[in-house]
């Protein structure tokens, strides 16, 4: 009785084995595309904005021949926004699903403790989201690249920004890590030597909410209390909205202090707050959607909103950029090899939504121009859209790869 | 009661051993890496059910041991070291020190109270990870740039390799859960086991419960260390979120799954937590949802969990009515 | 001055948020002797149907009413179908299941009302702003500074003057004598089960106007619930409240005087009270 009871267990549980480890049988050559992005928990907007262009992108090159004469697919996988479950997503897609290249990553967190073990997989990875200077900085490799703009490219145009103002004090409000941390940083060191005069709260009187607060009234309360006359705002996502809206009934868009939001121009931010988002405050993003009037862009948005019906984030373009970046790199390479599109991709120039790009050599990070604008309203757009644009070109706002630290 | 055969379980327990050293050759690349993972989450969960299976304590702060070990090798590594014994000692080291200090003011509460106070200290020492950007790099966490080669018999292994990792955290995995099994099964483990029942009948007996419950929290915490320590090897990285309390939910996760009245229980829930993972990420995103679910059911009705049901199952004829 | 002044106010009115989302939670324990990993869920299901009611029709007032009743609802199945089962079970059972429970009720949340973000306007009466000497201050929070004692009053009452609250806190103290005189306990505990839902649940529609709707909302508050209770003391109504007002004001003050160790706050304090006073400020000692 108890042998033959063991005996089914030991046969159930190889059959399970067997279900779980059997690999789809794989179909004709077609090119594999992982994409790893946070698709739940709190973030998983970005992810599903993400998802959303990636399978545009893949849809229109399917239907117009694939990459190369060979057919697109996408496999998706969640990072969670947690470094071990988004290694863990990348060694299923490289070595489960065997895929020819990566595409993602939303945390800086994540990109910076990942992006050392991809060599190891020896599949390429292009960036498209998270900001950290390091990744194409202290810890860059061969494998990695980026498009989208980092945090050194968006800050430096806010720097830029700020020399034009005649604010005398600066000081920060920002999410408590890296991210916010950075950029105030940052902005401190491209800023001075631009105006020497210019003077910065110390470390004790900026703002630095930690990542869970809801209540931001006291911080704002803080930063009101101070004799700073200029606010960089480097929170982003759900910390963005709540900042803005008990910012507003609190008075502290009263005109009295310049305000620079370093990610104000996102779509998803815009959308929630609508009409209580206060006009004429400098906003930053990666990608807006109104900001390029090349030919590849309307289609873009025209195609985007079309099928999804709303107007594509930056995370979208950023997605749907990679995917034919990714294309031209193969078109280059004239193959699918992880090598070759290696080299490939490294100094390429391409144009997508955003406008045309050019990966580094040096360093991988796309040269790509930063887009500031100021928040207005406009009937025919539910958001609050960015008039006027200011677009700083890449040459102006990249520093160079020595500053970077990155040896390859 | 069942007899203790010493022969049969050092026999099934070495063909155990051959068989999992086996399955780097013949599993796919990707389950050799599920495993290792496994091992390490398994050997973490053992470690805390030492606490809760055998000593009675809830710990929801287990994950700031486990981060100290991964935050240790890190920090060692990046600091030039490279020896990968080193490494694990350092790990134990920093693991069962940090469970000195914190360890020492937890043991005097009890249930609720003592899943909260090593909630908090968890907490603090993940505010520390995020903090102290110095040290730890914040909130990014350290990645590791190199990791420890071994040198065997003239020969340099990369564990760089799945199959050189995997076959390292086995035999981790394996020395640390023998010395758990004779431990348990010593006069100190069966004394932790009396802890368990009555707490106030060994008092009164003249035993001390607080520096038993101690020496327990010191013993998990280093092995936690231990874990961290391969965790952060095997991920190439440390991060502020090893020590989260969130984290500290697997442990507790895997062993109710697995079974808490049973040795290797958690080992077990670790292997049906990432299964199901796998499984169920193949069909749908809301992974989450589905846990949920299922373990909803494992609470309410198999209260000794997978294993512990099973054994139940299995030996129900044998088991000596009373 | 005035920056002390508002501090003060931020502290009361987060406090006073915090205390009614605990205030329900402490309750649930006392009586049930759970302690609900999922009530931060019930918090944020209390926003998110107060903002879904409020598509109905278009009035916060209407949205508070409607949604946390619902709550309501739900918990009293949690309570029936799940909770009941595992009365009297180790501790680790009760977290666990009511984790169980938050992970379903987290996702659900997101695969209905979507990952992104939602806010809600406060209602008009409440919108504006008022001015403390050079600088404004939002009426809502004030709001929310005023409503906190009342709600705390109307239910104090309710568990000391009513029949109803006295049966309650007898059961809460001993299930078998209640049970000896004649109570029905298990609806007695299915009601207090939903009434701490509805608690959460107004917590989260008065939240709502405040911060926005994601899903992640009521794992934020959980954790900082978890410690009002613990550190009022388990069960004990004027507990939540000090311990509420206490958390609140350490957070608001925190911002200006810890800097980075701000993020510690809320730990440092539960494990102080744990070493002092282990049953909390107003917890019977043992």
């Amino acid at each position: 009785m108890k042998r033959k009871r063991l005996l089914w267990l030991m046969i159930l549980s190889v059959a399970l084995i067997g279900f779980v480890t059997a690999a789809p049988a794989s179909a004709a050559r077609t090119v594999k595309v992982g994409f790893v992005y946070i698709m739940s928990g709190p973030f998983s907007a970005y992810g599903q904005f993400a998802k959303q262009g990636a399978e545009l992108a893949v849809d229109e090159i399917n239907s117009k021949g694939g990459i190369q004469g060979h057919k697109v697919k996408a496999y998706f996988e969640d990072s969670t926004g947690k470094p071990d479950v988004a290694i863990r997503a990348i060694r299923k897609l490289v070595y489960q699903d065997k895929v020819d290249i990566l595409i993602g990553l939303d945390s800086s967190g994540v990109a910076k403790t990942v992006v050392p073990s991809i060599p190891q997989m020896k599949t390429p990875l292009i960036i498209t989201h998270a900001a950290t200077p390091d990744v194409t900085g202290s810890v860059c490799n061969p494998y990695v690249f980026r498009i989208s703009v980092n945090l050194a490219q968006n800050v430096k145009a806010a720097a830029l920004l700020a020399s034009g103002t005649d604010v005398k004090t600066w000081t920060t409000i920002g999410p408590d890590y890296a991210f916010g941390h950075q950029s105030w940083e940052y902005f401190e060191k491209y800023l001075k030597p631009m105006k020497p005069g210019v003077a910065f709260l110390p470390q004790s009187e900026v703002a630095f909410p930690p990542f869970k607060t809801t209540d931001f009234s006291s911080y704002i309360n803080k930063v009101m209390q101070s004799k700073a006359d200029g606010v960089l705002v480097s929170l982003w996502g759900g910390n963005l909205i709540d900042f803005v809206r008990q910012a507003r009934d609190m008075g502290f868009f009263d005109g009295k202090r310049q305000v620079l939001m370093t990610l104000g121009a996102a779509t998803e931010v815009l959308t929630a707050l609508g009409d209580k988002m206060p006009e004429g405050i400098w906003v930053g993003t990666r990608y807006w959607f109104l900001a390029n009037d090349s030919a590849i862009n309307k289609h873009f948005v025209k195609a985007y909103k079309d099928r999804f019906g709303a107007y594509p984030s930056y995370n979208a373009q950023g997605a749907y950029a990679a995917l034919y970046t990714y294309k031209a790199a193969v078109e280059k390479a004239g193959s699918v090899n992880k090598q070759k599109v290696i080299k490939a991709l490294s100094g390429l120039t391409v144009e997508v939504p955003v406008g045309t790009i050019t990966i580094r050599k040096g360093d991988h990070q796309a040269l790509t121009d930063a887009t500031w604008g100021k928040t207005a309203a406009d009937p025919n757009y539910p958001i609050r859209i960015l008039k006027p644009i200011k677009i700083f070109k890449s040459t102006e706002v990249t520093p160079s790869v020595k500053d970077t630290g990155c040896k390859m | 009661m069942k007899t203790y055969k010493p022969a049969a379980t050092i026999f099934s327990s070495l063909a155990a051993l051959a068989l999992l050293s086996a399955c780097p050759f013949v599993l796919p690349t990707y389950w050799t890496l599920i495993l290792t993972e496994i091992l390490i989450m398994g050997l973490f969960a053992m470690s805390f059910n030492l606490l809760l299976g055998y000593t009675g304590l809830l710990s929801f702060g287990q994950a700031g041991f486990f981060g100290v070990g991964a935050y240790a090798t890190a920090l060692f590594i990046s600091k030039g070291g490279s020896s990968l014994f080193l490494c694990l000692v350092i790990s134990l080291a920093a693991g069962a020190a940090a469970a000195v200090v914190i360890g020492y003011f937890c043991v005097r509460r009890d249930e609720i109270y003592f899943a909260m106070i090593t909630l908090a200290f968890g907490m603090m020492l993940y505010t520390v990870a995020h903090s102290w950007i110095e040290l730890t790099g914040g909130s990014d966490g350290l990645p590791l740039m190199t990791l420890p080669s071994l040198r065997l018999f003239g020969m340099e292994l990369s564990l760089y390799s799945p199959t050189n990792m995997f076959m390292i955290v086995l035999l981790v995995t394996a020395v640390c859960i023998f010395f758990l099994w004779r431990l348990v099964r010593s006069p100190f483990g069966l004394l932790l086991t009396a802890i368990r029942e009555n707490k106030q009948r060994l008092s009164f007996v003249g035993a001390g419960v607080q520096n038993l419950r101690l020496a327990a929290f010191v013993i998990a915490g280093a092995l936690a260390g231990i874990s961290g320590c391969m965790f952060s090897l095997f991920n190439s990285m440390a991060a502020p979120d090893f020590l989260h309390w969130g984290f500290s939910a697997r442990p507790v996760l895997m062993t109710i799954l697995g079974g808490s009245g049973i040795f290797f229980g958690p080992m077990l829930g670790a292997a049906v937590f990432f299964g199901l993972e796998q499984a169920i990420t193949n069909i749908t995103q809301n992974w989450m949802f589905f846990l949920g679910l299922i373990l909803t059911p494992v609470v309410i009705f198999f209260p000794k969990g997978i294993l512990g049901t099973l054994v139940d199952y299995l030996f129900k004829k044998t088991k000596g009515k009373p | 001055m005035e920056s002390f002044i508002i501090n003060l106010l931020n502290g009361l009115s987060w406090g006073m948020l915090l205390f009614l989302i605990s205030v329900g939670l402490t309750t649930v324990f006392g009586v049930l002797g759970v302690l609900n990993f999922a009530h931060g869920s019930l918090f944020m299901l209390g926003a998110y149907l107060c903002m879904q009611m409020m598509h109905f029709v278009p009035s916060f007032w209407a949205g508070l009413l409607t949604g946390p009743l619902l709550v309501a609802i739900l918990g009293v199945v949690i309570e029936r179908l799940l909770l009941r089962r595992i009365y009297g079970r180790d501790i680790t059972f009760q977290l666990l299941l009511t984790f169980a429970i938050l992970l379903v009720l987290d996702d659900a949340v997101r695969m209905i009302w979507g990952p992104g973000y939602h806010v809600v306007d406060p209602p008009t009466i409440l919108s504006g702003v008022f001015s403390i000497f050079s600088r404004t201050y939002p009426v809502y929070r004030v709001f929310l500074v005023v409503a906190g004692p009342l709600i705390g009053l109307v239910l104090w009452s309710f568990f000391q003057l009513t029949r109803w609250g006295k049966i309650i806190r007898a059961a809460a103290v001993d299930r078998e004598m209640a049970e000896g005189i004649g109570i029905r306990v298990p609806i007695l505990f299915t009601a207090v089960f939903g009434l701490g839902a509805w608690l959460a649940a107004v917590g989260g529609a008065l939240a709502a106007p405040h911060q926005s709707l994601a899903p992640s909302m009521g794992e934020r508050i959980i954790i900082e619930s978890f410690i009002v209770v613990v550190s009022g003391g388990m069960g004990s109504f004027p507990g939540a409240f000090v311990g509420a007002l206490l958390l609140g004001l350490l957070e608001s003050f925190g911002t200006v005087f810890l800097g980075r160790a701000q993020m510690a706050i809320p730990y440092i304090l539960l494990a102080t009270v744990l070493l002092i006073r282990p049953r909390g400020f107003f917890g019977r000692e043992v």
